[in-house]
Formats: structure tokens, sequence, C-alpha cells
């Protein structure tokens, strides 16, 4: 049977009827509706997403983005999951052409001079981009709980607006959205899922290697990466707030 | 007949939004600055500077933004890119639709 799909007019009734279902309930109605669907793996505790999808969809798609600067910990972690669930992983890399100009230009390390955005807009956009133009559905391992800023409002189905186009609307799933850091972490542990070493350093969100360090207890995962620009990421913003409680 | 108006930035501290100073210098070098009718100022110091209000009359939120206006009718642009490739009809190379959909999406990179 071929997967219908989900039009627009469902979209927000679906987010909503699957809100509060377990994330093995929206992996279900994802592979239901989507043929041309992929699972987006980081190399970190997302991997809760794999064991749960492979028990659904033994052949399971799944890409991970090796931008060229991962821990050594990283890169055997994804031969380790590779190996345990018999993937046919996509390791994708990014542009060439576009690496060699970044560093010949800037050097290897310019995120700490002029923000991050470029590097990771060659390393992780340009191939994330190039994959999702694939397929008709993507599954994250998104959380709420990660990102206060950022990902509080994260739904389970959405349309992706970021990869989108006029010809067509790419359907994102975050079976993991309410689920907790200790949710998923129940489950590795209940479920004997391997997960990636850096996270017995101290490491809890997991990115590239010069851009990721490890916390300290009690702080927030997120001041594990890009702690030196933090201050101007929302620059931005225009503060209409400020302006209407003016004069 | 189509007027370009870009607004761009300037901080609390007197600085120049980065992105801004970025856009401009990326119109500049593509040599697409003649093409913009107006540049305006939103200064977060004076709320009653012209971008300011604008941007508050048309529930803007970020900057830079583009105000077109063709045969009388007016479109608000949010996306450097969107304006490159339909009012400037300009190219973007890869790269630029990478960043731009990246500064958009600020959960992206976390991935």
């Amino acid at each position: 049977m071929v997967g219908m799909g989900i039009a627009s007019a469902e979209m927000d009734g679906l987010a909503a009827e699957y809100a509060t279902r377990e994330p093995v309930a929206i992996l279900e109605l994802a592979f239901a509706r989507f043929d041309k669907i992929a699972v987006s793996f980081s190399g970190a505790e997302d991997v809760v997403l794999i064991d749960m999808a492979t028990r659904l969809r033994p052949d399971l798609a799944v890409f991970c983005l090796d931008t060229g600067r991962l821990h050594g910990e990283t890169y055997r972690f994804l031969e380790k999951v590779r190996a345990r669930y018999h993937l046919a992983l996509d390791v994708l890399s990014p542009d060439t052409v576009a690496v060699e100009r970044l560093v010949r230009e800037k050097g290897l390390f310019s995120f700490y001079e002029t923000g991050h955005t470029e590097c990771c807009s060659i390393r992780k956009v340009m191939p994330l981009r190039k994959k999702l133009a694939t397929v008709d559905a993507w599954i994250t391992g998104q959380r709420k709980d990660q990102s206060p800023g950022t990902r509080a409002g994260v739904p389970v189905i959405q349309a992706d607006t970021a990869f989108s186009t006029a010809e067509r609307t790419l359907v994102k799933f975050n079976p993991l959205a309410n689920w907790s850091s200790a949710d998923v972490w129940g489950y590795i542990r209940a479920n004997d899922v391997p997960y990636n070493e850096l996270h017995e350093k101290g490491f809890t969100s997991i990115g590239c290697e010069p851009c990721t360090r490890a916390v300290l207890p009690n702080q927030h995962e997120r001041e594990g990466r890009w702690w030196w620009e933090e201050a101007t990421k929302k620059e931005c913003g225009l503060h209409i707030g400020n302006l209407k409680g003016g004069r | 007949m189509r007027h370009v108006t870009f607004v761009k930035k300037i901080k609390a501290d007197g600085s120049p939004c980065r992105k801004c100073v970025d856009v401009e210098q990326r119109l500049q070098a593509a040599n697409l600055m003649s093409r913009i009718g107006r540049v305006v100022i939103a200064d977060e110091r004076e709320p009653d500077s012209e971008g300011m209000r604008l941007a508050a009359e048309l529930g803007v939120d970020a900057a830079p933004f583009f105000i077109v206006i063709t045969d009388g009718a007016q479109t608000v642009y949010t996306s450097y890119v969107k304006v490159l490739n339909e009012v400037l009809s300009a190219p973007t190379s890869a790269e630029e639709e990478a960043k731009e959909i990246l500064e958009r999406s600020d959960d992206l990179d976390f991935l």
C-alpha cells in the first residue's frame, strides 16, 4: 500500500490528536502515511528513535550529518549503531568545494570569531537540504526540554517551514517532543540501547568537537554548545514590545 | 514601477545589527544597492525612529526587512533570499540559502 501523506488541512488536527500519544504511536502514524521517510540521527541520545523505529520498520532509512568535525567517540558510536540495528546508515558529507572555500578564506575555527552560523550552514544545512529534497517526511529527535528558548513549542507533527517549497510540503515528525531527558535515559537503560560514550564524560548535547563541551551538574545541556556567543544570539530581534510600551 | 525600502537596525548599544551589516555587504558586493530606493534605520534607542515605527505597523519582529511596492501594492519581505530571487531577479548561492534557512530556524543547528 502506498502511504497517503498528510494533507495540510489535517496537519493541526493530527498534531493535536497525537500531542499526548507515545512516541511509538507517532512513529506508526508516520510509517503508515509515508513511504519516502527517513530518520535523522545526530549520534546522541536520539538513538532511542532508531531502537523504536526499527521494531516497526526493519528496513528503516536513517541518515546522519557528518560535518567532518565530530568527536571520535561519535564516529565510533555511529558504527556501533549501524551494526546493532543492521542499518544502511546514510552518512552525509558536506559539499567539498564549499568547505574548502570557507576554510581557505576564514580558517578552521572561524566560528569562534564570527559565530557558528556560516559553518553550520555549510556543514549541516546544505547536505540536510539536499537529503530532504529526496523524501516526503522526516523524523527527528527534537524535544521541548532541549532548549527552552528554541524548542519549547515543538509539536509532534508539523509542516516543515524551513525545507518545504512552493511545490511541496515536507512533513516533520518529532515523536520525542514531549519526552524529557529522564524519559529518554529511562528508555535507554530499560531497553539496553547503546549510547555515545561522550555522555559518560559529561556531555549532554553532542555536536561538533570544537563547538561542544561537557557541562556541570545542573547546567542546562545547551550551555555546552556555542557558549562563547550566547550574548549575541538574539541580536536581530526588533524590540517592538518596548516600542508599544513607550510614548 | 517598483520601489524597494531596506530597513536595517541599530542596536540599543548603538552598534549596527550584525545581520543587517552582512546583508548590506552582500547587496553591495552584488552591485544591487543601486536598486534599493531607500535605506531606513530602525534604532532601538529611538522608538520613534522610522524603522521602528514601520516594524510595529507591519508586524515585523526581526531585522533586516524589505518593503517592496510594486504598482501600488505593498509586500514585506523578511527573507533576503526571496528579495534577491523574486524582486531583484538575482541568483543566490546554495550557501546563502542555507545560511538564511539556519538564521530563520533557531533549532536546526542543534541537529
